[in-house]
């Protein structure tokens, strides 16, 4: 026996790969253009999420000092600055103040709508330009003059009460005159969603209207512009840190021009990685179609791989040659969708402008668009790297005789190795840059479990169609056969329909249950009414006279503090570290009730509920899935800070909240011993036995005003109707991003379909030589086609309406209602699809004339 | 036993380690022969449908001599070409080419050895389409890695008279000149064998005399081994042997 030893030449390496690779490719992109249209829809669709964002967090960014009205603003809710404390920011640079609150504004003629009133001073807006119709100086606009203050409005209050500028109306005790139209505020997007249109006043004007109670809900604003402030000046955080030091006591919500809206930053940021996630569904429906190209490339390609082999290239080399070939076309793939992908930004802009509500600064984003390259190429290879590996399975006696294929072999352990390391890796990126991991890490979880049951849904209807005993009507007959024959569509169909009909039952199940949640009824038993700044004193009188206006109505009042969280079990709240769905409890301040009893909407759940008669130290009652966010037990210490006091209470127990009743509902509630002698005020709401009545409602508002001119009614569905645009506004992007991945799906069904049709030419002018008319087939392939479509939509509706449940119910924390409606569209539409696309590739088999074909098989 | 190629290779020079794989096979008494077979048996299919196609056979050629392999279709001609190429396995038996017995190699130096040493001439052509002539005829060589494959490759196609149709991809050539690239891509490496698998089947009948023509004399002046599978017991007769298979066996060796 002898030993056989030799070397790989060194001038073999991945030059030789990638130069037979690209000679490969000569004959053009032919099969592959689904193979790069996939990735580079994907790609498109992260990396124009990516960069969109990026742009707007980069706006965000620069205009971060207008956008908080200074270098660092100072917020109190409910009371104003001490005078030592605005000593100590007047110190620091230019102070200009400006009030929050929501009021009634009330026509001549005794109409009302419900107002945020800014109350600002007259170097307001020390930063950005307020754009008014007719254009004036603020101190103009605002002044006293023929017995009213000059006023501001937003277009929409116009419109909504029927006014015009010139037109006087009255908050309060205070008469306004609208002199202008407010067309942009540079400081609007800090603030938030506001309930009602803004009503922009002086703060003397405030002060007359007699709306500033003690305790009544407002929130004062001091922004400091700093003397030297540079753009990159570090002094706007050193002067938080020294206030924060100074006047520890002060209790307010410091922001810097660098975090001027952190609640939008973070809403971004949320909404992002959920785009992000539908981008990657999209790229994850493309990736079947790779893997389906790869497979009938390799296939179409057995003669020259086998040459290949016999010519001296070992298995290792032809794979070689192959996967850089594999690589080349998702690079190709995804340049095509970086370079949509990173135009988007310039493209919204370009088209919208000036109608964005948002700071968009397009640029390009090189770590955005590096990102997005990584996803396509390495979900290439996941997909690819498996029908790859069959390439070093193909036999040189190939060229000899027709040998059976190696569709069945399970890939060497060195591929599935590399399969591994790479599906691994993209498991990686996309859980260790998500925003919500545990978010990343549940659709990577149900995506691998998706693909399991699709290929086991594709084995068992093939094992189901082979079982089932043989009907008598040729047509059935062979549509059955179809389902099951070797080389049968059936696992790249269901393939390539399941995971798009997946993502888009989840897509249109999300989206119709918030568009249910929001804009359509009420929940049962949910208020019709909140009034809010409700003096302490007037509480009982006010309880009373609604009772008598509206006898068949339940009322139910509360008293109201806000409050900031400032420390608990010991811990400063900004180094609390809760996870991302409980952070919102820190973020700013929170209602605050107190009670003697359990509050109505609530169970306590841990603990034991105070007597009504106690008197020791402070306890509070904590919302139980906060406090296991914050990590907090009975016993532990929670500090909030109330009216510039810190008030320290020992949480006694822990209740379980129903949010979704709309009732009035606190994470915080204290013993009432508590806040004994604190100025606060009361908020009701006023629910309707059988819903509410759009006149009588009125009636009901206009009685409040008369009678309490301080006190604020809010209808519930104005106010779901503010926060459902702003739903309808994000469901809207969601769709996009969801139809990139319809249109991927669409692309690899009619990419596996067309794999498919040169054995359906093959049969079509067999079984026509034999003397099958096309209608007969025509109705075989329309009936394989419907079966196949049938079993993947029940798949996908089933697999999409689990989704949708628990992103519903546990993440939204909203309940779900199943769109049955939505679903059996969705089945439609896919059967449609399905058979329409299949039916269009073969009536082209259909009209090949047999002898033409039959001369070169 | 077999050596790690990769590690072996890391210590020993290549020529050097060629020259004691020749002194070994000396040494085990294979002779002169370039090719030796012994005791083959193959079977192919599984199950019921499997078929015993070579039955316990031996051959041994020479050093330079040209054998016809000749028989009916089924007889296990080709098999045995593709045994002899290193292209398939045999169940039992022994395998020498050049010194080298085949049960050594795993698949990957089994394809670099074929890559060297073993020129195969299909029915079909089987030239990469996608590749010019000039291309293909340099790919066995690129593939072992030499610098001047292409260089040789001209040569080689110019010696086959094709030196004027260089950047002609397949389907602009006839399928004699395809066949004519097919063996100057054979022919490239200077292989000790040249395996031919009915090189005319798919040709007419004066462009078939052109390529055996050429082959033979290829055979004769490179002194080369040839192993000519074909049906034409008139070409068979041109070889220095004939031998011919019926039911996988060796009927006349």
């Amino acid at each position: 026996m002898t030993i056989a030893l030799e070397t790989v030449p060194s001038s073999r390496g991945p030059s030789l790969a990638l130069r037979y690779a690209l000679r490969e490719m000569r004959g053009g992109l032919s099969g592959f253009y689904v193979f790069v249209a996939c990735i580079a829809l994907g790609v498109m669709a992260i990396a124009g999420v990516g960069s969109v964002a990026a742009s707007l967090s980069e706006g965000l960014a620069r205009e971060g000092r207008t956008l908080l009205g200074g270098d660092a603003a100072f917020a109190l809710i409910q009371r104003e600055a001490k005078p030592d404390e605005l000593a100590w920011l007047n110190a620091r640079g230019k102070v200009s103040v400006a009030a929050t609150l929501r009021a009634m504004a009330k026509t001549s003629d005794g109409r009302l709508g419900l107002v945020e009133l800014k109350a600002v001073d007259n170097t307001y807006p020390m930063l950005g330009q307020l754009t008014l119709a007719p254009d004036m100086p603020v101190s103009e606009l605002l002044a006293e003059r023929d017995g009213a203050y000059g006023a501001a409005a937003d277009a929409t209050l116009l419109a909504r009460l029927d006014l015009k500028v010139g037109d006087r109306v009255s908050i309060g005790n205070a008469t306004f005159a609208i002199r202008s139209v407010i067309s942009a505020e540079p400081d609007k997007l800090s603030g938030g969603v506001g309930f009602g249109p803004r009503f922009l006043v002086s703060e003397a004007a405030l002060r007359a209207t007699g709306a500033l109670q003690p305790g009544s809900l407002v929130r004062w604003t001091y922004r400091v512009r700093l003397p030297d402030a540079g753009a990159n000046s570090p002094s706007a955080n050193a002067l938080a840190d020294d206030a924060r030091k100074a006047l520890p006591q002060a209790g307010w919500e410091i922001r810097t021009r660098d975090n001027a809206s952190p609640q939008l930053e973070r809403t971004i940021t949320r909404f992002t990685q959920f785009l992000t996630l539908v981008g990657l569904a999209a790229l994850l429906v493309g990736g079947v179609g790779v893997a389906n190209a790869v497979k009938s490339h390799i296939d179409r390609r057995r003669d020259v791989i086998a040459s290949f082999k016999a010519l001296g290239a070992t298995g290792r080399d032809v794979f070689a040659i192959y996967l850089t070939q594999v690589l080349v076309l998702a690079g190709v793939g995804s340049l095509i969708g970086l370079a949509l992908g990173a135009a988007l930004p310039f493209i919204i802009v370009g088209l919208f402008g000036s109608l964005l509500p948002l700071p968009v600064v397009p640029a390009v984003h090189p770590g955005e668009l590096a990102l997005s390259l990584l996803y396509g190429l390495l979900t290439a290879l996941a997909f690819g790297l498996w029908p790859l590996a069959r390439v070093h399975e193909v036999p040189v006696a190939a060229l000899f005789r027709d040998v059976a294929s190696s569709e069945g072999h399970r890939p060497r352990p060195r591929y599935l190795a590399w399969m591994a390391l790479v599906i691994a890796l993209l498991v990686a990126v996309v859980v260790g840059l998500a925003y919500d991991k545990r978010v990343a890490a549940v659709f990577v979880v149900s995506s691998i479990v998706v693909f399991g049951l699709l290929r086991g849904i594709a084995s068992a209807l093939m094992a189901l169609a082979r079982r089932l005993p043989r009907p008598r009507i040729t047509m059935l007959r062979l549509a059955i056969a179809n389902i099951y024959r070797p080389g049968a569509l059936t696992p790249s169909v269901v393939m390539s329909l399941g995971l798009g009909l997946t993502v888009l039952v989840t897509i249109t199940q999300i989206d119709g249950n918030l568009r249910r949640q929001f804009m359509a009824a009420l929940p049962e038993k949910a208020p019709s009414f909140f009034f809010i700044d409700i003096p302490s004193t007037e509480a009982d009188r006010f309880s009373a006279f609604l009772k008598d206006k509206a006898p068949q109505s339940s009322v139910e009042d509360v008293p109201m503090l806000r409050g900031r969280i400032v420390s608990a079990r010991g811990v400063k709240a900004e180094d609390l570290k809760p996870p991302p769905d409980a952070e919102w409890v820190l973020q700013s301040d929170r209602g605050l009730s107190y009670t003697s009893e359990v509050p109505k909407g609530s169970k306590v759940v841990e603990g034991q509920w105070w007597a009504p008669d106690y008197s020791g130290p402070p306890l509070v009652s904590f919302e139980k899935k906060l406090a296991d966010g914050l990590g907090l037990k009975i016993g532990d210490t929670v500090v909030v800070n109330v009216l510039g006091r810190d008030i320290s209470a020992t949480i006694g127990n822990m209740r379980s909240v129903d949010w979704q009743s709309l009732g009035i509902n606190f994470v915080l509630v204290f013993s009432p011993n508590t806040f004994r002698g604190a100025p606060h005020t009361h908020i009701a709401t006023l629910t309707e036995a059988h819903g509410g009545d759009p006149a009588r409602d009125a009636g009901l508002v206009k009685a409040v005003a008369d009678a309490f001119p301080m006190i604020t009614s809010v209808r519930v569905r104005e106010a779901l109707d503010a926060v459902g645009s702003v739903v309808t506004n994000l469901t809207l992007a969601i769709r996009g991003a969801s139809a990139v991945t319809l249109l991927s799906a669409i692309l690899v069904l009619g990419g596996a379909l067309a794999a498919g049709h040169r054995h359906r030419v093959y049969d079509a002018v067999i079984l026509k030589t034999l003397g099958a008319t096309r209608a007969r087939l025509l109705g075989a392939y329309a009936l394989e086609y419907l079966m196949i479509g049938l079993a993947t939509a029940v798949f996908g509706v089933l697999a999409g309406s689990v989704a949708a449940w628990l992103i519903v119910t546990r993440l939204m924390t909203l309940s779900f209602v199943w769109q049955a409606g939505s679903a059996a569209g969705v089945v439609l539409a896919a059967l449609i699809v399905t058979v329409g696309l299949g039916l269009a590739g073969t009536l082209v088999a259909l009209n090949q004339k047999p002898a033409s074909v039959l001369r070169n098989l | 036993m077999r050596a790690s190629p990769s590690t072996a290779a890391k210590e020993v020079p290549y020529e050097a380690r060629m020259d004691s794989i020749i002194e070994a096979s000396s040494l085990a008494g294979l002779g002169p022969d370039t090719i030796s077979i012994s005791n083959v048996n193959l079977s192919l299919g599984s199950g019921a449908a499997r078929v015993h196609i070579l039955k316990d056979i031996s051959l041994r050629v020479g050093q330079g001599e040209a054998i016809g392999l000749i028989g009916p279709s089924g007889s296990g001609k080709s098999t045995l070409l593709m045994v002899m190429a290193g292209l398939e396995r045999p169940d039992s038996g022994e395998v020498v080419l050049n010194g080298t017995a085949f049960n050594a190699l795993d698949e990957d130096a089994l394809a670099r050895f074929r890559g060297r040493h073993v020129g195969i001439v299909f029915q079909s052509f089987h030239l990469i389409p996608t590749m010019t002539a000039l291309e293909n005829v340099a790919v066995p060589l690129e593939l072992a890695g030499r610098s001047d494959a292409t260089e040789r490759a001209t040569r080689e196609l110019t010696s086959v008279g094709l030196g004027a149709r260089l950047h002609h991809y397949p389907t602009q050539l006839s399928g004699g000149e395809q066949q004519r690239v097919a063996l100057a891509r054979a022919l490239a490496p200077d292989p000790a064998i040249l395996v031919a698998d009915e090189p005319t089947g798919n040709l007419d009948e004066s462009t078939g005399k052109q390529i055996v023509d050429l082959l033979f004399a290829q055979h004769a002046e490179r002194g080369m081994t040839l192993v000519l599978v074909t049906h034409d017991t008139a070409l068979a007769q041109r070889c220095d042997r004939v031998v011919r298979l019926r039911s996988g066996r060796i009927e006349t060796a």
